[in-house]
């Protein structure tokens, strides 16, 4: 009996492996599908879009009598919505992937098969971001369609900014996640982290800083400089001033960084959101490669 | 074809694989033989590149540390249970593990039909026996066609019946000139797949010797399993050998060869040395005639025993 | 030379023929009909010196009470007029100032100067340099286009006035180098009507009694409309969007500020409306929203004589709705819409605003803020509102703190502060009877609902990516569905 699957006479010398695209995109595809088709992926899109459906209702009720509608309310309600669940999502979602797979004996058999390791943090990445898009998309715009049916006059880049800086935020967090996981050696150690670390940037952080403000009378360039190390700071202002084109809501400190820094916010903003994105990955990825897949 | 040159991975001060040694020619077919622990595993796992090691293995060349995934394109790996996404179908696996080894178009149909899973495709992973699972694992293995063939104790988990029907699927693979390499306890299974037996014992590879002189050691007649107590082990070893008999470490027990008329002398000797015997096998001896097992010295390059110190 | 001779002729013959139509009984309509024979190369031969272009001349020769229909086309000159006539450009008269000096200045009284489009005075903020100075009382500017100008209509001592809907459109210069697009200084009973005021410095009065303003639009100014010292102004249906501040009042007093729209006017200071030891005021019906801070009321009213009358206002979304001084006394707000400012009510600094209302009777205000209910259905809470957040304390006493707004830490501390009532501060303010809907306001001013269109599309693209991606990854890659097909088939195969 012959096994018919042979893509090239065994005479041939050796075959060439896929390339390295071709193998992030089998993983990415297997993962999203994986992720799309999971429990938690269900969850969290309901919980999103039923938390900014209660976001918009509750801003577009305001307004009732007035023939007034503004974004204000709801943009801020969003922001603390995404700053809440965003993060948690994508740090669990990528804390989970490396290390409960190596808990299980996963790694070690994709590891075996004709892939490298990056490709397949690369392809795990690409398909648990993915999946996170799909989430933030559908509940963003389970909420902007709320907003648009109440009338309440949202400029649509004004959604789709906060969309896409809320990508940009997952993708972050995401990345921050797989490094825990890649860490840690149990998937309970891991998920640990992640929602460890998910409160100190949530409140910890804001927490000190705050307290930073009154003990030790920080200065307002150092409190933007501190706070822009914190992605969901960095996050927030930006999207409050991608929205409205104003920091001055944020007193004295989002002033300074409006007439210091003017346009060249957006690119500040960016470098460091995309930092979270590329540093924590680049070091999973180094980790990886040396950690053993067992 | 796989060249294994002085290999050793420790973890912290323990060596696992100690200094191990080992070439495997086109078509040659090796059993690693030896206790829980004895480094079969280990030496599996940096052959496959999963973990890092001092010295040198390639596969047709290729060294699998810095270009592993070339080498291991030219492998089939089974593993001791096969471990992946429970909720995915099965055909689906087949297709993702197909496209990860460069088949563009896989039919899964065909490559589970060889392994006699058909019909099975629209199962989930989780749905299927242990066996299946194991047969599922060779199906992917199997996937384009690989030279190499490295199995790590594949019937370990699966029950008699699940063991003798998988080892006569292998026994049908084996044939068709690929490079096996495999770990397994089980006399039976050397006897049916393997040329060559590899020895090892704390990590070290202590002999290399055709099959038929292995299991001529192994055994006179048929094979005793005894399993007892970890640390009783060897201490029975040592009483046994001080009577005459070859026992050695197994698995979870030590294998015994006894004439078939005196399969018990070896337990009243045990008892004399108050050693509790858990539980016993009796293991049919393996003979040269087992189908499928080519002659051990039919290999002329090969040395007919090659006792390592 | 000869060519030269003509060309004057001609145009003299056309103008001649144009003041007399016009001042004769015919029909204006004939008039313009004469004035588009008016060779077009004629404004062209203007020279740009006072008093020597075509206009000048029509002027000089015009007699008081005559309506001189100027020729369309390009006028470059500067004029003065100095009779009492009816200058109309017919929509299609250009007064070009060449960059230079004033435009149009009026020295008689009741001159009425429309239907120009008047543009390029010069830009010396010294001479204050106007497209329209008028120095004398009752005149009329009306139906004219004022563009690229320095000061667009500036009236000194023109009381009984008309400014009536006019377009003056500011140079784009800093702030700081602009001109007012319009001023008035002691110009009382002056009317000022449906004019467009973009892109100037203020709209201005000084010591001018008795205004009425109305209709008016005025955006991406300085101050969209600034009283100094002026009294009994009444200023109704105005839209002031996007200015650095609506509407100053200073030291002025009788005001009465009305179904005026006041958005986006969020320069540094940043006020809808701003009061400043101003008296008698009454504001009533106003839709103030997306300021930095609605209303802002600093020594205001500035005596007892009467309570600071803030009645039936929206004032939604500002970054404080109503901004107090600790120096403001005696407002009495009644049946305002407070729809979530960021901070409902603030005192500058830490003072207390026991001296102002927020109710009065049985009608408080509508805060989206107040948490209570209303069990008996009255339409009233059943509860004061009196609000606190420990974390508006600790903005008020570290501003910097600001930057956490917004953020779960903001609401952690808010959070511990109702859970521990002991820690959070004194109420500001209170309400004894807040209201549970929002009041209607009448605005006139239009109420430009956005078209939710844009909104739906983008919601639409939303949940076109979010559920395409969904859709594509439950069914998997192409290439895997041909294969579940094909096992399909051999799965049919197999009995």
């Amino acid at each position: 009996m012959s096994v018919a699957l042979t893509a090239h006479p065994r005479d041939l010398s050796i075959p060439a492996p896929p390339r390295a695209w071709r193998n992030i995109l089998t993983i990415a595809g297997r993962e999203l599908r994986d992720a799309v088709r999971s429990r938690w992926f269900i969850l969290y899109t309901l919980a999103f879009a039923v938390l900014g459906l209660a976001v918009s209702f509750v801003s577009a009720a305001g307004t009732g009598g007035t023939g007034l509608s503004g974004f204000g309310r709801t943009t801020a309600g969003l922001i603390n919505l995404v700053l809440l669940v965003v993060p948690l999502m994508a740090l669990t979602a990528g804390a989970s992937s490396i290390a409960s797979e190596r808990e299980r004996g996963m790694l070690a058999y994709l590891f075996a098969q004709p892939v490298s390791r990056t490709e397949v943090l690369a392809g795990k990445y690409a398909g648990l971001a993915g999946a996170l898009a799909a989430c933030l998309m559908l509940g963003l715009g389970v909420c902007a369609a709320i907003l648009a049916w109440k009338g309440v006059a949202a400029r649509p880049a004004s959604v789709l900014w906060l969309a896409a800086l809320s990508l940009l935020l997952a993708l972050g967090m995401l990345s921050l996640g797989m490094l825990l996981s890649v860490l840690s050696r149990r998937a309970s150690v891991a998920l640990g982290a992640a929602v460890f670390v998910w409160l100190a940037l949530v409140l910890v952080s804001d927490l000190a800083l705050m307290a930073g403000v009154v003990a030790l009378r920080l200065r307002i360039e150092e409190l933007f400089a501190l706070s822009l190390m914190n992605p969901l700071q960095v996050f927030k202002m930006w999207s409050l001033h991608a929205v409205d084109a104003t920091l001055d809501v944020l007193g004295p400190a989002g002033l300074y960084a409006a007439d210091e820094h003017g346009p060249r916010l957006h690119l500040i903003f960016g470098v460091c959101l995309f930092a979270w994105v590329v540093i924590p990955l680049a070091a999973a990825a180094v980790l990886l490669a040396r950690r053993s897949p067992v | 074809m796989i060249r294994i040159e002085h290999v050793t991975r420790r973890f912290g001060r323990y060596a696992a694989v100690n200094e191990a040694c080992l070439e495997l020619t086109p078509g040659d077919s090796v059993a690693l033989w030896g206790a829980n622990g004895a480094g079969k595993t280990t030496l599996i796992r940096c052959l496959l590149g999963l973990l890092r090691f001092k010295g040198n293995i390639s596969i047709n060349g290729l060294d699998v540390l810095r270009r592993g995934k070339q080498a291991r394109m030219l492998v089939g790996y089974v593993p001791q249970e096969l471990a992946f996404h429970d909720e995915m179908k099965v055909a689906e696996a087949v297709v993702f593990f197909a496209r990860l080894k460069g088949i563009g178009h896989p039919d899964p149909a065909i490559a589970l039909g060889n392994v006699g899973l058909s019909g099975h495709e629209s199962k989930r992973v989780r749905e299927l026996s242990g066996g299946m699972k194991q047969r599922l694992a060779l199906a992917i293995a199997l996937l384009g066609d690989p030279r190499i063939l490295i199995l790590d104790e594949v019937t370990a988990s699966l029950d008699a019946v699940g063991r003798s029907e998988f080892v006569r699927l292998l026994e049908r693979l084996s044939g068709e000139g690929r490079t096996m390499l495999f770990a397994s306890h089980r006399p039976e299974e050397v006897g049916a797949l393997a040329r060559r037996v590899a020895e090892m014992s704390l990590g070290r590879i202590t002999s290399i010797a055709p099959t038929r002189d292995f299991l001529a050691r192994a055994s006179t007649g048929c094979v005793l399993h005894l399993l007892m107590r970890d640390d009783a082990r060897p201490i029975a070893i040592r009483e046994l050998r001080a009577v005459g008999f070859d026992p050695r470490l197994n698995g979870e027990g030590i294998l015994v060869g006894v004439h078939p008329d005196r399969k018990a002398a070896p337990f009243r000797i045990l008892a004399d040395a108050s050693i509790a015997v858990d539980d016993f096998e009796i293991l049919p001896a393996p003979t040269q005639a087992t189908p499928g097992a080519p002659p051990a010295t039919g290999d002329a390059g090969q040395p007919a025993a090659e006792v390592l110190p | 030379m000869k060519a030269v001779q003509a060309l004057v002729l001609s145009l003299l013959q056309a103008s001649l023929m144009a003041v007399t139509s016009a001042s004769g009984a015919v029909p204006p309509d004939h008039a313009r009909k004469t004035d588009d024979h008016a060779p077009p190369a004629a404004s062209r031969a203007i020279q740009n010196t006072p008093g020597s272009g075509l206009i000048s001349r029509l002027i000089r020769e015009a007699s008081e009470g005559d309506t001189i229909v100027v020729p369309s086309g390009l006028h470059r000159e500067h004029l003065r007029i100095d009779k009492t006539i009816i200058l109309d450009g017919g929509g299609r008269a250009i007064i070009d100032g060449g960059g230079s000096g004033d435009i149009v200045e009026i020295t008689a009284p009741g001159v009425t100067l429309r239907g120009f489009t008047i543009r390029n005075t010069g830009i010396d903020l010294d001479a204050e340099n106007a497209a329209v100075r008028a120095v004398a009382p009752r005149v009329v500017i009306e139906d004219n286009m004022f563009s690229d100008i320095l000061f667009g209509i500036d009236l000194r001592e023109s009381p009984d006035s008309v400014v009536r809907r006019n377009i003056i459109g500011g140079k784009s210069l800093d702030t700081a180098r602009r001109g007012d697009g319009l001023r008035l200084w002691r110009c009382d009973r002056t009317v000022i009507e449906d004019n467009i005021i973009h892109d100037g410095r203020d709209a201005i009065l000084w010591y001018s009694t008795g205004v009425v303003i109305r209709r008016n639009t005025g955006r991406d100014c300085r101050y969209g409309l600034h009283l100094m010292f002026s009294d009994d102004v009444v200023i109704d249906d105005n839209e002031f969007s996007g200015n650095s501040v609506g509407i100053y009042l200073m030291y002025s007093t009788g005001i009465e500020i009305r179904r005026n729209r006041l958005v986006r006017n969020r320069g540094p200071s940043g006020y809808g409306i701003g009061l400043k030891e101003s008296d008698r005021f009454v504001i009533s019906d106003n839709v103030i929203a997306a300021n930095r801070a609605g209303l802002y009321i600093d020594g205001s009213p500035f005596t007892t004589r009467a309570p600071g009358v803030i009645r039936r206002n929206s004032i939604a979304f500002n970054d404080v709705g109503v901004m107090f001084l600790p120096s403001a006394r005696g407002n009495e707000l009644t049946e305002n819409n407070f729809i979530d400012n960021i901070d409902q009510v603030r005192v500058a600094g830490r003072g207390s605003l026991e001296a102002n209302r927020f109710w009065s009777g049985e009608r408080g205000n509508f805060w989206t803020d107040y948490t209570g209910y209303d069990a008996d259905h009255n339409g009233v809470g059943d509860f004061v509102h009196e609000p606190s957040t420990l974390f508006e304390n600790l903005m008020d006493r570290e501003p910097s703190m600001r930057l956490f707004l917004f953020s779960p830490a903001q609401q952690a501390i808010e959070f511990v502060g109702r859970a521990f009532p002991s820690i959070c501060p004194e109420p500001k303010f209170s309400d004894e009877v807040p209201l549970m809907r929002p009041v209607a306001i009448e605005t006139s001013a239009a109420t430009r609902q956005a078209s939710p269109g844009p909104l739906a599309a983008a919601a639409a693209l939303l949940l076109a990516v979010g559920g395409g991606i969904t859709a594509a990854a439950r069914a998997g890659p192409s290439t895997c569905r041909r294969d579940q097909s094909a096992i399909g088939s051999s799965l049919g195969a197999i009995p």
